[in-house]
């Protein structure tokens, strides 16, 4: 029977505050999941449940088949790499890795075989009788992923270990993470509030909001199709509209803007009628300069005027912010195509909302 | 690509869960502390309201009914009462003059003002008789006629006894209240005084409370300089003696300690309510640069610090000089000529068995403050570990129960163990019941440190040990223990001169088989051998001293920082 993790109907209650509810969740051996989700979501309760460091109110945590609900931390045999490192400052790196492995009565010479594979592994071997103030954040966050490796553990558990780190070591030390997991095939389950972190290691995305699983799918899923409102909103940048549906059409309460909407973006589970929220990604929304660039139109309606407000250089996409009727609306267009427009604060516009790249949430889905 | 079986993992074998080992250190240190606090404090009470074997309220009628005894009352608060007011300001300008002025020297005044507290309390009064009592050195100089004991007396010794802690609480308090706030008055127009008036004096008012409660604390529930300058002026403390060791009436005496109680306990809990509301006031905003004080204002202050830190060295250069010369106050006819007697030496009054004493005492002061020294910083790391990082319910509750020895006068915890523990064996009159008296008494500070030291200690290297497969003995010795190191050394530090220098919580305890040099130096008093207790409170100081500066040594040599 595979070795996976899995959470059964999961609460977690503190006095008067629900962080968990009802959570079930299944992590197949070998996968790398993330929990995403802003502050308070309930992702670091979780990860700690799983690690032993709550207790869980209701519902069952199973490992390898058998329930391990109330097996103590040092048992479990679970990594973990925390936020803060926690590394051991009056020891070296060398005892610091070490130290499991005589948790765990290992014999000295294997011991030390252990260490300086791992050592390698990292590329730290020079560091390995530094003591960790002397290191950088960068390899003391290496020293702490190698030290919850060496026991070989069955899953490894990372409590937003890079969000310490400058952003482009951050973006090295993930890769490495990622290709430890693959090498080592390991089970991994990631922790972070980085929405861009998560889509870009993880096989499987699990978006959390107050205590409840938003939506669990690959990457480009919950970046493509949403599952709610939220999911839509945290993942990315979104246009947000709320309005009423009649058919295939949404009025936005505020501004009276008509949109229509293709049969794919309103998805089965929509009501016709009612009150819906409707999102657009800024990479969708077309752009026209006034006499410029003709772009293809199959909704007249979806044409609107605009004029431009803000322009921002992001590097590889320019950010405009496009004022319509009384509405802000974020489009992002590539810096050739810019070139090529040349728009710029002040410039009227015309926009073409795509039906088929609208997003549609029911209330229920908000 | 897995090589998992290169090494054999065995599994993690504990001999019981965390949770459980952490309960049981929380049993086990209530239960100490229901026999050696909760206990005695109870036959304290139950032997107050008994007279002749019947629960009565008679033995609190005949406190109020003799007047004589019944003054001690008012005594204790009149003496109280005006060294909190004296020692309030004398600590608040020595304060002012070591954070807000310029004045040169201030790690010297700061140094000498902790003096007093490594030595018994009782030799700011030797000091005073040594020099105003009636073969003072003052008294033959200027050919005086006054009297030093009685109220004066206790007066002047009870204040140098709790400058140095009010001048501790006040220089915090001064230095961590932001002075960007004086200066903001300055700019928007006011004077020197009122500045001071107005902005540094309120803005340092819970300072001023919580030191004011401390020294009323301090001072009603001291016990060795009144029974040595009071004379026949008696204060609660000094009655409670009487009554016990005097008359044998316990029953008298435990009430006496009941009523004791109430103020001490009281002033305890203000000081404790206006340190957290001090802390409350003290911004974590660095402090700016001192501005130069002017001329005129430095001279003022440092006159009034010279003197007062000057007073305090006076008391111990009368110590030691004391015990040195061979006739304090000259052979007949010679008490006018200061300079000779005061220059002819003699070590004769270190000679204790002359006295009907033996220096043994400050060897067995000695081994018994190592011992309270390890078991006190041993057992305040455990507690304070369990209870600050580990948390299992209950802990809270034994948290409050180790704040309470703060609370108690050490008198009348003695005493206590007296009433207690008359039937045990290996207690009553041994060195064991001196031993855990003072773990006791002095349990919260240790616990106190303790617990700050844990806080700083990041709650995930705990849970990252437990993870790599260590149970709760192997994460505290591994990975707490050493992080740990400075609170813990401090402690023995701190164990160790409250054990050499503690005199009330250990009055009632001696017996001739076990002596202790604090209580010698009163006994020695008391027969009329004044040079010969400078001779032991030089001594004993002198220990404290040296036991401080080794570890000084010790830390700057490995390059720690001791509190």
């Amino acid at each position: 029977m595979a070795k996976d993790l899995v959470l059964e109907k999961l609460t977690k209650k503190f006095d008067k505050i629900t962080a968990v509810r009802d959570m079930s969740l299944e992590v197949k051996e070998g996968e790398f999941v993330c929990f995403l989700g802003p502050s308070g979501c309930g992702k670091t309760t979780t990860l700690r449940m799983i690690a032993g460091f709550e207790t869980p109110t209701s519902g069952n945590i199973y490992y390898d088949g058998k329930v391990i609900n109330d097996i103590i931390p040092q048992k479990r045999n679970f990594g973990i790499v925390f936020q803060s490192y926690a590394l051991f400052p009056h020891m070296t790196v060398e005892e610091n890795v070490s130290f499991g492995l005589k948790m765990h009565k290992v014999p000295k010479q294997q011991i030390t075989t252990r260490v300086d594979e791992l050592l390698a592994l990292v590329g730290l071997q020079d560091q390995k009788y530094k003591y960790p103030p002397e290191l950088s954040g960068g390899q003391q966050q290496r020293v702490a992923l190698i030290r919850s490796l060496a026991t070989y553990p069955q899953i490894l558990l990372l409590d937003e270990p890079l969000s310490a780190l400058d952003a482009k070591i951050r973006v090295n030390l993930r890769a490495e993470i990622k290709k430890v997991q693959i090498e080592l095939g390991i089970t991994m389950i990631y922790v972070t509030h980085d929405q861009e972190e998560a889509l870009s290691i993880s096989d499987r995305v699990i978006v959390m909001n107050q205590g409840y699983i938003e939506q669990v799918n690959r990457p480009i899923e919950i970046y493509k199709n949403p599952r709610t409102k939220f999911v839509a909103d945290f993942v990315g940048t979104s246009n947000f509209f709320e309005g009423t549906i009649q058919d295939n059409r949404v009025i936005d309460r505020n501004t009276g803007l008509e949109f229509v909407v293709s049969r794919e973006a309103l998805r089965s589970a929509q009501p016709q009628e009612g009150t819906v929220s409707l999102s657009i990604r800024p990479e969708k929304i077309l752009l026209h300069k006034e006499n410029g660039k003709v772009v293809s139109v199959q909704e007249k309606t979806n044409l609107k005027n605009g004029t431009i407000e803000v322009v921002t250089f992001l590097g590889v996409i320019v950010r405009s912010l496009i004022r319509i009727a009384d509405k802000r609306i974020i489009v992002d267009i590539t810096e050739t195509d810019f070139e090529q427009h040349m728009v710029s604060m002040g410039d009227r516009v015309k926009l073409y909302f795509p039906p088929d790249e609208f997003l549609v949430f029911g209330a229920a889905e908000a | 690509m897995r090589d998992n079986e290169t090494i054999a993992i065995k599994p993690v074998r504990t001999v019981l869960p965390d949770q459980a080992v952490a309960y049981l250190i929380v049993g086990v240190v209530a239960i100490f502390f229901v026999f050696f606090l909760l206990l005695p404090l109870v036959h304290i009470l139950k032997t107050s309201f008994v007279t002749e074997g019947r629960a009565t309220v008679g033995n609190y009628i005949e406190y109020f009914g003799k007047a004589r005894i019944r003054r001690s009352l008012y005594n204790s608060f009149y003496v109280a009462g005006v060294t909190t007011a004296v020692t309030t300001i004398m600590a608040f300008i020595v304060a002012f003059a070591l954070t807000r002025t310029t004045i040169r020297g201030k790690s010297f005044y700061k140094s000498v003002s902790s003096l007093p507290l490594m030595a018994p309390s009782v030799v700011q009064a030797l000091a005073l008789i040594s020099l105003f009592g009636r073969n003072g050195l003052v008294t033959n100089w200027f050919g005086g006629k006054w009297d030093i004991y009685g109220p004066t007396g206790i007066i002047i010794s009870e204040i140098f006894y709790c400058f140095p802690y009010a001048l501790l609480i006040l220089i915090t308090t001064l230095s961590a209240v932001d002075t960007r706030l004086s200066e903001a008055a300055e700019s928007l127009g006011a004077g020197p005084v009122k500045v001071f008036t107005r902005v540094t004096v309120p803005t340092a008012r819970y300072g001023i409370f919580s030191a004011a409660a401390l020294c009323f604390n301090l001072t009603i529930t001291d016990f060795g300089n009144p029974i040595v300058i009071g004379g026949d002026y008696n204060v609660l403390a000094t009655e409670i003696y009487t009554q016990v060791e005097g008359m044998q009436r316990f029953d008298l005496g435990a009430t006496i300690s009941v009523i004791l109680l109430i103020p001490a306990v009281m002033a305890f809990m203000l000081n404790n309510y206006f340190t957290k509301r001090n802390y409350a006031l003290i911004s974590g905003a660095a402090r700016p640069f001192l501005r130069p004080s002017s001329r005129s204002k430095r001279l003022l202050f440092s006159t009034a610090t010279i003197i007062i830190i000057g007073a305090i060295i006076v008391i111990f250069w009368a110590i030691l000089w004391t015990s040195i010369v061979d006739v304090w106050g000259g052979r007949a006819g010679e008490s006018k000529q200061i300079l000779k007697w005061l220059t002819t030496f003699s070590t004769r009054h270190y000679n204790f068995s002359h006295r009907g004493r033996s220096i043994s005492v400050v060897w067995t002061s000695f081994w018994i403050s190592i011992i309270v020294a390890f078991f006190g910083a041993w057992l305040t790391l455990i507690a304070g570990y369990v209870v600050e990082k580990r948390k299992p319910s209950g802990s809270q509750l034994l948290y409050l129960i180790t704040v309470l020895p703060a609370a108690i006068p050490g008198l009348v915890l003695g005493l206590g163990y007296i009433l207690a523990f008359v039937k045990v064996d290996w207690l009553y009159y041994k060195a064991s019941i001196i031993i855990l008296n003072i773990i006791v008494a002095n349990f919260t500070l240790g616990m106190l440190s303790t617990m700050t030291n844990m806080k700083n200690i990041d709650k995930s290297i705990d849970e990252a040990s437990t993870s790599l497969g260590a149970d709760l003995p192997k994460s505290f010795f591994r990975v707490i223990f050493p992080l740990s190191r400075i609170s813990f050394w401090n402690n023995i530090l701190f164990f160790f001169e409250r054990s050499m220098v503690t005199i009330s919580a250990v009055i009632f305890l001696v017996s001739p088989k076990i002596q202790l040099a604090s209580i010698t130096i009163i006994h020695l008093i008391d027969d009329g051998f004044i040079e010969s207790a400078c001779a032991m409170s030089t001594i004993v100081v002198a220990i404290v001293v040296a036991v401080h500066i080794i570890f000084l040594a010790i830390f700057k040599k490995k390059g720690i920082k001791v509190m």
